[in-house]
């Protein structure tokens, strides 16, 4: 037992510091939402045993509209980019891997080029789009810019997967009748499952964080996503900033997630461990 | 002609500027069971795929049972393959696995458990329905990637390297099996092998294969002792064949079985190397004719002076330029 411990300590250490890095800000985010204004400035042990509240959930929750609303949104948004990502990507995916390694290669490079270009570069250009086509304050039509922009990775993610499954397979499903859609339904989706969900995970991801597209589609109150609701927060007054009600938005801005991450956790981490022992 | 089985004629498969097939024309009759003999790269894994239509012909035919099927999409040619991997899906279990061709193919629910039952019991599965490929073992699954080939009732019955995931001993308990039972099923049987005894043991007849172009068919037997050419001498046969200096332009081989030792009037020879084999021992020879392989029960020790003979008309002749035998 002893020396078992012994030897997990020279790699718990880094592990350890890893996790204090990325988890302090948010254990500090979650302590700030239970403080009122006046805790946060307090100094010294004895702060600790004084100040706690729910008042930051109470204001954020009772604002108007809603403080759900805009979770509610942001869920709608995320759901409508991944499916459509998906609907889109999977196909083409199974398609590119299907191609001359020629002119696979050529695409994947297109792809990548497109995925590694920084989007935001591109708003200007969105916003006269949505102009043109009325699409303001429309919330679901930022799932077209959504879908738009991670087409290129889950295509690239996803063709991955396809290389990754023996050929054998789909050769085995078409002798025995089974047309392309019988074989991607029944054999290939569900083997496919784990790099499905990390990319979905991924697609979700960049909606649930994207800032500049919502912020210059949306300008309704009501129809707000999460990240233009929370800069609506801090700045909702130029006298003092509200880091309670702040912190209390993040808090709950996060938890969706996490009960994502929890649900699918499985399928992700097997998802983007696919491939890597390969020799 | 009968129409019965497999024909094909002058088939050709060619990616590029790269012929990997040159007009390879076989047949292959009801019940008899066929091996595609060669080496890595000869072209028999291509055939393979071009009988099932997995990958397109770039000349030739096809027929089954009188019907050309040179350009029918592979799910309508009522072919079916045992992979070599034998591509079982793993996500399904064995009973899903033989179930899903059936029921894609629309053979009703009573028929189609009628029918699994049936290869169930031929194959001896029963009691493995409900477990995952990953957890049968090698010869299990080869069972049931033979028992989901079985259930398409195929007109013709491919098989690709079916014994190579298989270790030596069970390859030696199974082949007789294997070999009953495509004979029962009484479809035409290919099957692709790089193992001359798998073909031997599974196969009435043998097509060697090199380079994309047909060598020889025939039994066997033919094959072993009367090759068309060099190749196929020397690609059969375990020890190899001996090559001997022959007359201008000839090539002479001779089997190790069928060279003697003698007390005198044979070559001269002196013992190179010896291999104990159990029964045997495998002894290198080298004589002014070439160095020799041969088999002999008797304990010699290397250095040894010995003489060599064997009975002229064992000997096979070949043309030194085109390595054709000769009459």
């Amino acid at each position: 037992m002893r020396s078992a411990a012994r030897g997990a300590m020279p790699t718990a250490l880094p592990l350890l510091a890893a996790l204090t890095w990325s988890l302090l800000p948010l254990l500090w985010q979650l302590l700030t939402s239970l403080r009122t204004p006046e805790a946060l400035v307090l100094q010294g042990p004895s702060a600790w045993l004084q100040g706690w509240t729910l008042a930051n959930y109470r204001q954020v929750l009772q604002g108007d509209p809603p403080f759900w609303r805009y979770l509610f949104n942001s869920c709608l948004v995320g759901a409508a980019s991944t499916g459509l990502t998906l609907l889109l990507a999977i196909p083409a995916a199974y398609g590119l891997q299907r191609q001359r390694p020629a002119l696979r290669g050529g695409i994947s490079l297109l792809l990548l080029a497109a995925a590694m270009f920084p989007y935001v570069l591109l708003f200007l250009a969105l916003l006269e789009l949505a102009r043109a086509l009325s699409w303001g304050n429309q919330l679901l039509a930022l799932a077209l810019p959504y879908a738009g922009l991670s087409l290129p990775l889950a295509v690239l993610l996803l063709r991955a997967a396809f290389a990754d499954l023996p050929a054998e397979l789909e050769d085995a499903a078409r002798l025995e009748g089974l047309n392309l859609w019988q074989r991607l339904h029944r054999v290939l989706l569900p083997l496919l499952a784990p790099a499905i969900a990390s990319t979905a995970i991924l697609v979700f991801l960049f909606s649930w964080n994207e800032y500049p597209i919502a912020l210059t589609w949306i300008s309704r109150n009501d129809l707000l996503t999460l990240p233009v609701a929370m800069a609506r927060i801090a700045g909702s007054s130029v006298y003092a900033v509200p880091y309670g009600a702040f912190a209390a938005a993040t808090v709950l801005g996060g938890l969706p997630l996490l009960a994502l991450v929890l649900v699918f956790q499985r399928q992700i981490v097997s998802g983007l461990t696919q491939g890597a022992v390969k020799g | 002609m009968t129409t019965a089985g497999l024909h094909c004629e002058q088939l050709s498969r060619r990616v590029g500027d790269r012929l990997l097939l040159d007009g390879l024309s076989l047949s292959v009759a009801p019940g008899e069971s066929l091996a595609l003999l060669g080496p890595s790269g000869c072209g028999k894994t291509t055939t393979l795929r071009l009988l099932a239509g997995l990958d397109p012909v770039s000349g030739g035919r096809i027929r089954l049972d009188g019907e050309d099927v040179t350009h029918s999409p592979a799910g309508e040619r009522q072919v079916a393959m045992v992979f070599q991997s034998y591509a079982l899906y793993p996500h399904l279990s064995v009973l899903a696995n033989l179930e899903l061709g059936l029921e894609v193919r629309r053979v009703p629910a009573p028929e189609r458990r009628r029918r699994i039952a049936e290869v169930l019991a031929l194959l001896q599965l029963e009691g493995l329905e409900r477990r995952r490929p990953a957890q049968l073992s090698g010869g299990q699954r080869q069972r049931v990637a033979l028992a989901r080939a079985l259930l398409r009732q195929p007109r013709l019955m491919l098989l690709d390297e079916p014994m190579s995931n298989l270790d030596a001993q069970l390859r030696d308990q199974l082949r007789p099996e294997l070999r009953a039972l495509l004979h029962r099923a009484g479809h035409p049987v290919i099957h692709v092998t790089h193992d001359q005894q798998e073909a031997m043991g599974l196969a009435d007849r043998i097509a060697v294969l090199e380079g994309g172009v047909l060598q020889q068919v025939g039994t066997p037997q033919e094959l072993y002792h009367r090759p068309a050419n060099l190749f196929v001498a020397r690609f059969l046969g375990r020890p190899g064949i001996n090559l001997l200096a022959g007359e201008a332009g000839v090539q002479l081989a001779i089997r190790p079985e069928q060279l003697r030792l003698v007390e005198s009037g044979g070559l001269p020879a002196r013992l190179l190397r010896r291999e104990w084999q159990g029964s045997q021992q495998l002894l290198w020879l080298d004589t002014s004719r070439g160095e020799l392989l041969l088999l002999a029960a008797a304990d010699l020790t290397p250095g040894e002076q010995l003489q060599v003979t064997w009975k002229p008309e064992d000997e096979l002749r070949f043309s030194s330029a085109s390595g054709e035998r000769l009459a």
